[in-house]
C-alpha cells in the first residue's frame, strides 16, 4: 500500500539526551500494562509470521489453480474450483488470513488504549507535582512551558506511540521476513529490489533537508504575517485615528503574499516527496515485472512466486520507506516524555512537619524576628527583617517597586522559604504549622485577580464551597460589586470565560474582595488590593474594608499612601529592608523617606 | 461553503488542471498492475521477451506521466492553496480596517486574530486535502470498477460489492468519529483552561489551601480527555481491522471465483493480480478520504467563522452624499449637543445629555471614574461610534456628514493606552504626518518631554518593538503625544495620556503644550485631578451624566462628585 507522509517531513526532530534511562523510566511508568505489553508482544509475532507465510501459501494455490487449469484445458474441459481442485488450500487461505485478522485485531484494540493511559498516568503526576513544586518554579517558568509539557509533549507523544509502537514491533520481522522468502524466491529479483528501495531513501532524504529549508523561510513569513495582524488589530484605533487605513492594507498585502510565495514551495517540495518515491518505486516495478517476465518465459518463476514476490515488495518496502521516519518520531517522542520527567524531577517543597502544632483561629499576633530571604541563598534580598503586629493592628507596607513589599507578605504565607530567623504567628514558629493551618488563618487579596471558568457565585465561594446564596450576596455587596453582578443577563450564575474576558480588571479585583469577605478570616493582606479601581471606587470600598478590617489584624500593600494613613503601623521598604517604620505622623515628622516619598505624591 | 467556492473562482482553470492531472496519476495507479497482468499472461503463454521489453517500456511511459502528474498536481495544489490563502487572509484583514470600533469588539481582537490567521490555515489546509484525497475517490472507484468490468463482468460485478462495503464502513465511522472529535476537541480545551488556571492561580490556590480540590478538577478534565481517545483509537482500530479483514476476504473472492472465470476462458491467471491491486487501490483511497472527511467540520466551524466577519455590515460608513469639510473658521472647535451614546447590546446608556463645546486656545477636562464614559466620548469624536441621540459638530459639521478620513485628519489624538508600531521612532511619528523632516521631528519630541530619543545612539532611528514593548510606560506615551503633535491641528485629544508621566514631567509637558496648542482646541481626558487643575473648563461625569461643567475651584464649591474624587486625591484622609 502507499503511504501519505504529508507534512510528514517538516518537523524537525529532537533527540533524547537519555534514551535508555527515559526508556526505562517509562517502562516503569506503564507498570500496570506490561501484561498488555506481552500480549501484544506475542499477538505481533503470530501476525508477522502468519503475514509472511500467507503469500507464499497463496502462490502455491495460483500455481495449483493455474495447473489445474492447464490439465483442464489439455483434456479440452472447462475447469472449475471444487473442494478437492484448489478449493481446500483457498478455505485454509481464508482461515489463515482470518486467524492474521485476528491477531491484528487484538493487537490494535490491546494498544488502543496504551499510550493514552500513559498520558493520563503522566497528567496525573503532574498535577499532583503542581502541588508540590515551590513558587519559585512558576516564578522561573512561564505557564505556557508546563501547559505544552502536560498538553502537547504527552500529545505528541502518544501519538507517535500509538501509530509507531505496533509498527516498530512488527516492522523487524516483516523486512527481515519477506527478505528472506524474496532471497528464496530469487536472488537477482531481490537485488534490483534492493537497488531502487536505496534510491528511494536516498531521494527521501535529499528532499527532508530542502523540506526543512522551505519550512524554515515560510515560518519566517508566517510570523511576518502573524506581526503584522496582531499589531494592527491592537492598534487598530491608531490605525483609524490616523487614517493609515490604506497603508497598513498595503503592507498586509505584501507580507502576505510573500507568505503564499514561501508556502508554495514548501508545500510542492513536501507533497512532491510521495509522487517522487512512487516514481521510483515504479521503475523498480518494471525493472522487477520485465525480469521476472522473462523467468516466467524460461520457467524459472512459476505464476504463482511471480504474484507473491510483489506481495513480498509492499511488505518489504513499506516498512523501508518508512522507517526513518518512524524512528525520528520515536526519538522525538522520548524526547517529549522526557522533559515530562524533567518537570517531575524538579525539587519540591519540603514536606509538612510530622507532628504539627495548631493555631486553630488566630487572634492575630504575628512577629517577624531577623529574617534573612533570598530568592537564591547567593542574592539575599532581605539581610534582617523584625517588626511585631498586634492583634487588631493595621499594617502598612509601603516602598517603590520592587522594595521587596509583596516578599515580605509571600513569606508571611510560606510561599518561599526564608534562609534565617523566624516567623512567629502567635508565637509559633509558622514552619512547626502545616502550610494548610497556616494559610488558614489569612485571608489574601492579591495584585492580580484570578478567577476560574465557572459561575460568579462559585468563584466568590472559593474559600468556602458550602456558602449559602445570601451569604455570598452579602459578601458581593460588601465589596461593593453586587449592582454589577446583578447587571449580567444571569446574574450570580454568569459563567466567566477564558480567563475571564468579558468583564473588566476592576470589576474582577472587586470579585476577590469579594471572596474573601466571604471567607472570614482572622488576618487579612490586602496587596495593592485596590490597584485597579478608581480612587473613588477606592474609597467605598474602603470603608467596607475598614469595617472588616476591625478588630483584626491586615496586611496593607498600597501605592496609594492615601488609603494607609491610619494605620498602626507603617513598614518602608526599600532594597528588600525596612528602613523606617512607624505611625504617619512619626514618620512625617522624622522627614525621613517615608516623608518625601508621601509629599511627591501630593505635591 | 459558497464562500470558498467564491475564493476558488477566480482560480477556476487551475482548479480543473489540479483534477486532470490528480486523474492522470491515479490512472498511473491502476494501469501498472494492468501491465504487469498482460506480462504475466504472455509469460505463462509462452510469448517472446520482445513483448516484455515492449510492455516493460510501456510501464515506464507511463510510470513518468502519472509521476508527471503527480507533480504537477503537487505544484498546481500547493499554488491554489497558497492563492486561496493569500486572498482570504487578505479579504478579512481589509474588512476589519472598516470595521467600526463595536464591531471589531463584537469579535474581540484575540479572536480576530485566530479567524485571520489559524481559521483561514484550517480551510486551507481542508481545501489541499478535499483535491488531493476526497476528489480522486470517485475517479478510482469508477475507473478500477471499469477496468475490472474490462477483465470479467462477474469480477466487476465482485469489485462494485467490495467497494461499497467499504464506502457504508467509512461513512459510518466517519459519523460516529466527528461526533468523538467534537467531544475531544472540547476536553482538550477544556483541560488547557484548567491547566493555565492552576499555573497563573498557584498563589490564590495555596492561600485558599485549595490544592486537593483543584488536583481533583484536574484529574477529572484528565480523565474525560483520555476516555475520549481512547474511545477514538479503538474507532479507527475497528476501521483498520474491517479494512483488513475486507480486503483479505475479496482476495479469496477473486482467488475462487476468478479460478472458475480462468477455468472458463473468460479470463487470464495474471488477471489475479491485476484485480487484488484495483481493490487495494480503492480501499486506500477510500479510507484516506475517510481520515480527512473527519477533519472537515472543523473547517466548516472555520468557514462560518470568517464568513460572520466578512459578512458584517461595517456598522459606520461614509454616507453616499458626504462631503469635503466645508469647515466654520469660528472659535468652537467642536460641540455636544445632547448627545446620547448606548452600545447595542447593552440596556442602560452609557452616556446620557452630553452637552459641552471646545474652544480655540482652551482647555476642556473631563474627568470622573472608571466606567463613567470618560474614553467614550473621545471614541464618538472620532467617529469610532455613532452618537444615539443628538449630534457633535466638528467646525460646524456634523461628523456624520463627513468622510472619515477627512474627519479624522482634522484630530490629533492620543490614546489611553500608548502603542506603537514596529518600525523606527521616525517612522512611528511619520504617521502623524508624511514625509516630516527631521527638524519637525525633533521639534515634537522636545514638546512631548521625549528628549531621551536624542541620547539613544540611534535617534530618530532606533528600532520600535511591536506595542513599543522595548520602551517604558511613561516613555510610550510621551512618544504617543509627539506623534499626535506632529500632526499640527485645531483639535488635540488627550485621552489619560499623563498616567504614566511623574508629576515634575506631567506639569512641564502641560506647560510645553499650553505653548504648542495656543491656537487650537485641547480636550484632556484624566483621572488625576492635578492634571487638569488649570483647565479652562472641567467637565465631570457621573455614571454617564454630566455632574458638573466649570473651573475646579467653581466645582470644589458645586460638585459633590467632583469634590469625592478631589478629596480622594489629596492628602490624608483627614
Amino acid at each position: 500500500m502507499e503511504e501519505n507522509n504529508q507534512a510528514l517531513f517538516e518537523e524537525e526532530f529532537e533527540m533524547p539526551s537519555r534514551p535508555l534511562e527515559t526508556l526505562k523510566r517509562m517502562w516503569n511508568s506503564v507498570g500496570e500494562q506490561h501484561g498488555r505489553l506481552l500480549v501484544v508482544f506475542v499477538s505481533v509475532i503470530f501476525y508477522t509470521l502468519l503475514s509472511i507465510f500467507a503469500p507464499v501459501y497463496s502462490a502455491g494455490i495460483i500455481d495449483l489453480l493455474w495447473e489445474k487449469i492447464q490439465e483442464a484445458a489439455r483434456g479440452g474441459q472447462a475447469f472449475s474450483v471444487t473442494w478437492g481442485s484448489g478449493g481446500k488450500e483457498i478455505c485454509t487461505l481464508l482461515i489463515i488470513y482470518g486467524v492474521t485478522s485476528l491477531f491484528y485485531g487484538l493487537q490494535n484494540f490491546l494498544m488502543a488504549s496504551f499510550a493514552e493511559r500513559l498520558s493520563l498516568k503522566l497528567r496525573t503526576d503532574i498535577s499532583r507535582k503542581l502541588d508540590r513544586l515551590p513558587l519559585a518554579y512558576f516564578d522561573g517558568h512561564q505557564p505556557g512551558e508546563i501547559m505544552s509539557r502536560a498538553v502537547n509533549d504527552l500529545d505528541k507523544n502518544a501519538e507517535a506511540l500509538q501509530t509507531g509502537l505496533l509498527k516498530l514491533f512488527s516492522a523487524v520481522g516483516l523486512v527481515v521476513g519477506s527478505l528472506i522468502m524474496m532471497f528464496r524466491f530469487h536472488v537477482g529479483l531481490t537485488l534490483i529490489f534492493l537497488v531502487f528501495m536505496a534510491f528511494s531513501l536516498l531521494s527521501t532524504k535529499a528532499f527532508s533537508a530542502r523540506t526543512l529549508e522551505l519550512a524554515a523561510r515560510r515560518q519566517q513569513c508566517v510570523s511576518q504575517v502573524t506581526r503584522q495582524v496582531e499589531e494592527a488589530y491592537s492598534g487598530r484605533n491608531i490605525i483609524k485615528a490616523f487614517t493609515q487605513e490604506e497603508n497598513s492594507s498595503r503592507d498586509m498585502h505584501r507580507v502576505n503574499e510573500e507568505l503564499a510565495q514561501a508556502s508554495k514551495w514548501a508545500d510542492f517540495v513536501t507533497n512532491a516527496i510521495n509522487p517522487t518515491i512512487r516514481f521510483i518505486n515504479r521503475l523498480g516495478q518494471v525493472g522487477i515485472a520485465v525480469f521476472a517476465g522473462k523467468l516466467l518465459l524460461d520457467g524459472a518463476l512459476t505464476v504463482g512466486r511471480f504474484q507473491a514476490f510483489f506481495q513480498y515488495v509492499y511488505q518489504a518496502g513499506e516498512p523501508l520507506t518508512e522507517g526513518a521516519y518512524m524512528i525520528n518520531s520515536m526519538q522525538s517522542a522520548l524526547a517529549c516524555v522526557e522533559r515530562v520527567y524533567q518537570l517531575l524531577d524538579e525539587e519540591e517543597i519540603s514536606p509538612d512537619p510530622e507532628k504539627p502544632e495548631v493555631v486553630e483561629k488566630a487572634r492575630g499576633l504575628v512577629e517577624f524576628e531577623n529574617v534573612r530571604f533570598g530568592y537564591s541563598p547567593e542574592k539575599i534580598l532581605m539581610e534582617n527583617i523584625s517588626f511585631r503586629a498586634k492583634p487588631g493592628q493595621k499594617i502598612a507596607v509601603v516602598g517603590s517597586t520592587g522594595a521587596g513589599k509583596t516578599t515580605l507578605i509571600n513569606l508571611l504565607m510560606r510561599f518561599y522559604e526564608i534562609n534565617g530567623g523566624r516567623i512567629l504567628l502567635e508565637g509559633v514558629d509558622t514552619r512547626n504549622l502545616t502550610r494548610g493551618n497556616l494559610r488558614e488563618n489569612f485571608g489574601m487579596v492579591l495584585q492580580d485577580t484570578w478567577l476560574f471558568q465557572g459561575t460568579i457565585a462559585e468563584n466568590i465561594a472559593y474559600g468556602k464551597p458550602d456558602a449559602a446564596r445570601e451569604e455570598i450576596v452579602a459578601a458581593a455587596k460588601a465589596a461593593r460589586v453586587d449592582f454589577f453582578v446583578r447587571t449580567l443577563p444571569k446574574g450570580y450564575d454568569t459563567v466567566l470565560q477564558n480567563e475571564a474576558e468579558n468583564i473588566s480588571v476592576g470589576q474582577r479585583q472587586l470579585l476577590t474582595i469579594a471572596r474573601v469577605f466571604l471567607c472570614d478570616p482572622p488576618i487579612l493582606i490586602l496587596d495593592e488590593a485596590t490597584s485597579s479601581v478608581d480612587t473613588r471606587t477606592e474609597m467605598e470600598i474602603g470603608k467596607a474594608m475598614h469595617s472588616l478590617m476591625k478588630n483584626r489584624t491586615s496586611f496593607v500593600i498600597a501605592h496609594r499612601l492615601s488609603t494607609i494613613v491610619d494605620a498602626d503601623l507603617i513598614l518602608f521598604m526599600e532594597n528588600g529592608n525596612i528602613i523606617e517604620q512607624g505611625r504617619h505622623r512619626e514618620l512625617l515628622e522624622k522627614g525621613g523617606a517615608y516623608a518625601q516619598l508621601y509629599n511627591s505624591q501630593f505635591a | 461553503m459558497k464562500t470558498v467556492l467564491r475564493f476558488m473562482k477566480p482560480y477556476k482553470g487551475l482548479c480543473f488542471f489540479t483534477l486532470l492531472v490528480t486523474i492522470l496519476d491515479v490512472a498511473g495507479g491502476l494501469l501498472i498492475p494492468r501491465l504487469t497482468a498482460d506480462m504475466v499472461n504472455m509469460g505463462v503463454a509462452g510469448g517472446d521477451l520482445g513483448y516484455m521489453l515492449e510492455k516493460g517500456g510501456q510501464m515506464i511511459l507511463i510510470a513518468f506521466l502519472a509521476g508527471a502528474g503527480a507533480l504537477a498536481g503537487s505544484y498546481l495544489c500547493a499554488d491554489l492553496s497558497a492563492k486561496i490563502g493569500r486572498d482570504m487572509r487578505n479579504a478579512v484583514y481589509d474588512k476589519s480596517l472598516e470595521f467600526s470600533g463595536e464591531d471589531f469588539q463584537r469579535f474581540g481582537t484575540g479572536s480576530m486574530i485566530t479567524r485571520t490567521l489559524n481559521d483561514i490555515n484550517v480551510i486551507q489546509q481542508a481545501v489541499v486535502w478535499c483535491i488531493q484525497m476526497v476528489i480522486p475517490v470517485p475517479v478510482v472507484c469508477i475507473m478500477g470498477t471499469s477496468m475490472a468490468f474490462a477483465v470479467d463482468s462477474q469480477m466487476g460485478l465482485l469489485l462494485i460489492g467490495v467497494t461499497i462495503l467499504i464506502v457504508v464502513l467509512a461513512l459510518a465511522v466517519t459519523r460516529k468519529a466527528s461526533e468523538i472529535f467534537d467531544r475531544l476537541q472540547r476536553f482538550l480545551d477544556r483541560m488547557n483552561v484548567v491547566l493555565r488556571e492552576n499555573i497563573t492561580g498557584v498563589r490564590v490556590i495555596r492561600a485558599f489551601h485549595k490544592e486537593k480540590r483543584e488536583e481533583g478538577r484536574m484529574g477529572k478534565t484528565f480523565e474525560d480527555y483520555a476516555e475520549s481517545s481512547i474511545q477514538a483509537n479503538r474507532l479507527f482500530a475497528g476501521l483498520d481491522v474491517a479494512a483488513f479483514t475486507v480486503i483479505n476476504l475479496c482476495i479469496v473472492l477473486i482467488l475462487w471465483l476468478g479460478g472458475n472465470r480462468i477455468g472458463k476462458g473468460f479470463m487470464q491467471i495474471g488477471d489475479i493480480t491485476a484485480l487484488t491491486e484495483y481493490a487495494i487501490l480503492i480501499l486506500f483511497y477510500i479510507i484516506m478520504a475517510q481520515m480527512v472527511i473527519i477533519l472537515l467540520p472543523r473547517a466548516r466551524v472555520c468557514i462560518r467563522r470568517m464568513e460572520e466577519v466578512l459578512k458584517t455590515e461595517p456598522e459606520i460608513q461614509d454616507a453616499k452624499d458626504c462631503v469635503k469639510g466645508n469647515w466654520d473658521n469660528t472659535r468652537e472647535v467642536l460641540r455636544f449637543e445632547d448627545v446620547d451614546f448606548r452600545f447595542s447590546d447593552a440596556e442602560e446608556n452609557t452616556l446620557k445629555n452630553i452637552s459641552f463645546s471646545c474652544r480655540r486656545g482652551e482647555t476642556t477636562a473631563i474627568i470622573g471614574s472608571t466606567g463613567s464614559g470618560k474614553s467614550t466620548i473621545a471614541r464618538l469624536i472620532l467617529r469610532f461610534h455613532d452618537v444615539s441621540r443628538g449630534r457633535i459638530l466638528l467646525k460646524g459639521q456634523d461628523l456624520r456628514n463627513l468622510p472619515q478620513k477627512e474627519l479624522r485628519q482634522e484630530i490629533s489624538y492620543v490614546p489611553q493606552k500608548a502603542w506603537l508600531f514596529s518600525g523606527t521612532i521616525g517612522e512611528n511619528l511619520a504617521h502623524g504626518k508624511e514625509n516630516a523632516g527631521k527638524e519637525e521631528m525633533l521639534h515634537a519630541l522636545e514638546i512631548a518631554q521625549a528628549d531621551f530619543v536624542k541620547h539613544l545612539p540611534q535617534g530618530l532611528e532606533t528600532r520600535v518593538a511591536q506595542g513599543g514593548t522595548n520602551f517604558s510606560g511613561g516613555q510610550k506615551q510621551r512618544l504617543c503625544i509627539a506623534r499626535a503633535l506632529m500632526k499640527d491641528r485645531d483639535l488635540y485629544i488627550f485621552d489619560d495620556s499623563f498616567s504614566a508621566l511623574d508629576f515634575k514631567t506631567d506639569k512641564a509637558l502641560r506647560d510645553a503644550l499650553k505653548e504648542e496648542t495656543r491656537e487650537a482646541a485641547v480636550l484632556i481626558i484624566a483621572q488625576r485631578i492635578s492634571t487638569i487643575l488649570h483647565a479652562s473648563q472641567i467637565v465631570v461625569l457621573d455614571e454617564g451624566e454630566i455632574a458638573g461643567i466649570g473651573t475646579h475651584e467653581y466645582l470644589m464649591e458645586n460638585c459633590d462628585v467632583y469634590r469625592d474624587i478631589a478629596r480622594s486625591q489629596m492628602k490624608g484622609g483627614e
